[in-house]
């Protein structure tokens, strides 16, 4: 796949983030709650990552939309969305039905939707991250006009 | 790689400064202290504590714990009365669910704090399941 696309898939995911940053952004402690609800963290931890973690989506969201910081940001975000789907897979084996708190708080999606739509996040950003480190081939460098 | 881990570290570190500001001066930041109180420590509160049932109307009406008032945020305008009547500066807000995993509590009791300016409102740990545990 050509540079141009790894871009704007890059992009595409870099605004998602933004938008998740963004949304988390205007009720920190609505979106403490929904992290609280995993049972996972203990409350100070919680609230921590509650005003942390907006800050970090929005920053990684940037980074990726505008390439400053790419390659680092492919990893944090990706880094993240495993933590995600390793903490919320364990919910429903713990017997929890919580709220994916995503996009904030208060928006309830189907466990395997937001499972599976994690999972497909992940791939595409290893994927991404692998691309960028491999070297283009002279050909590919030759005919990508988005070469650098 | 090691570009990679730099930035990423770089990344990391500055999503600390503007966290730090939310968790100052955001209108609507979490609260540091934690709200969850369990079954023997609301108890031992005595009359002073307010319940308030967070779980669904059919719920509260087949059982729930003495005196509790319900409050849901299904029909929360019809029911915040119904709290308010019987809330004063004195007494502790104890806010309850059905289990552990429901979230209903701790929203409400956000909503108790954020809207209506509340103060000592508590979460019970572990909702109704805890309670009738506690007692059969």
């Amino acid at each position: 796949m050509s540079r141009s696309s790894q871009r704007i898939i890059a992009a595409a995911i870099g605004i998602l983030f933004l938008a998740a940053g963004f949304l988390k952004l205007i009720d920190p402690a609505g979106f403490a709650i929904a992290i609280l609800n995993y049972h996972i963290l203990p409350w100070s931890a919680g609230v921590l990552l509650a005003v942390y973690l907006p800050w970090l989506e929005i920053l990684c969201g940037a980074a990726l939309v505008l390439r400053i910081g790419y390659r680092g940001a492919l990893c944090v975000t990706a880094g993240l969305c495993a933590i995600f789907v390793i903490a919320y897979a364990s919910t429903r084996l713990r017997g929890l039905d919580v709220e994916c708190g995503c996009f904030g708080h208060g928006v309830h999606r189907g466990f395997w939707l937001v499972l599976i739509m994690d999972a497909a996040l992940l791939c595409a950003l290893v994927w991404l991250l692998k691309a960028d480190m491999r070297p283009l081939s002279p050909v590919v460098r030759a005919n990508d006009p988005a070469k650098p | 790689m090691r570009t990679a881990v730099r930035q990423a570290t770089f990344i990391l570190l500055l999503a600390l400064l503007p966290a730090l500001a939310t968790a100052v001066w955001h209108p609507r930041r979490p609260s540091w202290q934690s709200d969850e109180v369990t079954v023997s420590a609301a108890r031992a509160w005595g009359d002073s504590v307010l319940w308030v049932d967070a779980r669904p109307v059919a719920d509260f009406t087949r059982a729930h714990i003495p005196g509790a008032v319900p409050l849901n945020e299904e029909r929360w305008d019809e029911m915040l009365h119904g709290v308010l009547d019987q809330w004063d500066t004195t007494r502790k807000v104890v806010v309850y669910c059905s289990s552990l995993s429901c979230d209903a509590s701790l929203d409400v009791a956000n909503r108790l704090r954020q809207e209506e300016n509340l103060s000592n409102v508590f979460v019970l740990e572990g909702g109704w399941e805890s309670w009738q545990k506690e007692n059969p």
